[in-house]
């Protein structure tokens, strides 16, 4: 039974790698196609003109600035409201998890907010914070700050009851347990909502930088569709795709160098 | 009852709701015992442990170490459980220095413990694997060096090869009795196989069926290394299991 699963697995890299290519090929392939042979021609630029403009853009200008200067300001945006969201996040989701009188305080009010899509805060992040880069780094702290404490309390409450008290047992004190048991075993579960933060605080700067900006990838979409330039539209979408790619692959193997204990043994 | 016990349990009684589990139960265990506790299967023998180790709270009575009130953080005790207990995220080495780390002992005697317990249940190659890298019988031996690197004043195993086949049991078995003769710590056994009682313990406490008292206390002066196929090892088990017959 489980040869069967394993058999539609592999963890050999490069076979990882050729896959992904020649998925990515194909993708190409029937885009290019679907540009040149079809209607659709018409409304989209083909994947070979998106990447030269790509390509000239990346060190050139689009609008006042290269598209490594958008990507720079968008990742600014991104990594300061991800890394407040995600330390806030964190430590309020533990305490949740771990401490029943502050998960009875927190809890109810995480509940009304956390359904709330941080695209719904944008009114009030711009009366509140004006229409500069506070209101943007508001909105990434809210979609960082939602995945993270959901994560991080349900890695805390997920802790093998018995290694605890094997720890009581050797005379561990509250402070300790937190510390040695409850952190260490909740990283697999912050990691995960990590990941998912920080998708979240992608997709959320660039709907922040679609209302007011004058730079970053967001900045990009938008001046390309008020000049109906559809090659920067699909830049900019290409580019956000291939930074998103990026961030999941860097969180990956920060999650495999920290978490290597969770892998079962070969 | 001794004055000189190292365990004095009295009246220990506990209740959950309206269920009494265990009733007005009073023993000695006396320093250097391997006591093996037995009962009939659901008859509360983890419960009886969790009471004396305050895991959970007691609805009455006293249990005295050093003629103490119980406290793991102010005594020392080690506790092995019948699951698996390892911390995953640390090393084998790291685990069996866990205990030592809490305890704060300084760093020379620290190393030289963990050294010596990785090599006495043979675990020195394997000091750099995580717990998911190794069987359920090595996680066991680690947290069976874990409990002993600590020396423990008082060690509780709760079915600790419970769930192990016949073969790891009989080598994890011998590998407690030649630990227990090297450091001299009083141990408590829970277990519900009564080969493995008469195997281990100096003495062997029986319990009776919920609600539980102890019926009857046999000390076992079987020589050793025991025979199980010795007729006097197999008359010892069929008292024992005389004993334990509630119906």
């Amino acid at each position: 039974m489980k040869k069967g699963v394993l058999k539609y697995r592999t963890s050999d890299k490069t076979v990882n790698a050729v896959c992904a290519c020649i998925a990515i090929g194909l993708f190409l392939i029937l885009w290019y196609w679907g540009t040149a042979a079809t209607k659709l021609g018409m409304m989209i630029p083909g994947p070979i003109e998106v990447l030269q403009a790509i390509g000239r853009g990346l060190f050139g200008k689009v609008g006042r600035h290269s598209i490594i200067a958008h990507v720079g300001y968008s990742m600014m945006r991104v990594m300061v409201g991800f890394a407040i969201g995600s330390l806030v996040g964190v430590a309020l989701g533990l305490l949740m998890g771990w401490y029943g009188i502050a998960e009875a305080i927190f809890n109810p009010l995480f509940r009304i907010i956390r359904p709330i899509p941080p695209i719904a805060w944008i009114p009030i992040s711009i009366i509140w914070f004006g229409l500069g880069e506070d209101a943007k780094i508001f909105l990434i702290f809210l979609a960082a700050f939602s995945n993270t404490t959901l994560n991080s309390m349900a890695g805390a409450k997920s802790v093998d009851p018995e290694v605890i008290n094997a720890a009581k047992m050797l005379g561990a004190s509250e402070r300790q347990i937190f510390t040695t048991i409850v952190l260490p075993a909740s990283v697999p579960s912050i990691f995960a909502g990590l990941q998912v933060a920080i998708s979240s605080s992608w997709a959320t700067v660039l709907a922040a930088e679609m209302v007011r900006s004058s730079e970053g990838l967001g900045w990009m979409i938008v001046a390309g569709m008020n000049n109906n330039d559809m090659i920067q539209i699909l830049s900019g979408i290409v580019m956000i795709g291939i930074v998103g790619f990026i961030l999941a692959i860097i969180m990956r193997k920060a999650e495999e160098v920290l978490c290597r204990w969770n892998k079962s043994g070969e | 009852m001794s004055e000189r016990a190292k365990v004095k349990v009295r009246n220990l009684t506990k209740k959950f709701g309206d269920l009494l589990v265990l009733d007005d139960m009073s023993f000695d265990v006396e320093d250097g015992d391997l006591l093996c506790v037995v009962g009939p299967t659901g008859c509360g023998k983890t419960t009886f442990l969790n009471s004396l180790t305050k895991i959970y709270d007691i609805t009455a009575g006293e249990i005295l170490l050093n003629d103490e009130k119980v406290d793991p953080r102010k005594q020392n005790i080690a506790y092995i459980f019948q699951g698996d207990s390892t911390m995953p995220w640390l090393t084998v080495e790291e685990n069996v220095r866990f205990g030592l780390d809490i305890k704060k002992v300084p760093e020379g005697k620290k190393k030289e413990q963990v050294e010596k317990y990785l090599e006495i249940v043979g675990l020195t190659k394997y000091r750099k694997y995580y717990p998911k890298q190794l069987s359920a019988s090595m996680l066991q031996r680690v947290s069976i060096a874990r409990a002993f690197a600590t020396e423990p004043e008082l060690l509780l195993m709760d079915e600790p090869y419970g769930q192990l086949d016949i073969e790891l049991r009989f080598k994890l078995e011998d590998e407690l009795v030649k630990l227990w003769k090297l450091t001299g710590t009083t141990v408590l056994f829970i277990t519900h196989n009564i080969e493995e009682a008469v195997y281990l313990g100096n003495k062997i406490m029986i319990l009776t069926n919920k609600p539980t008292t102890v019926k009857k206390t046999i000390i076992n002066a079987l020589p050793r290394p025991r025979d199980i196929a010795a007729p006097e090892f197999v008359e010892l088990r069929n008292q024992v299991t005389e004993l334990i017959k509630w119906w």
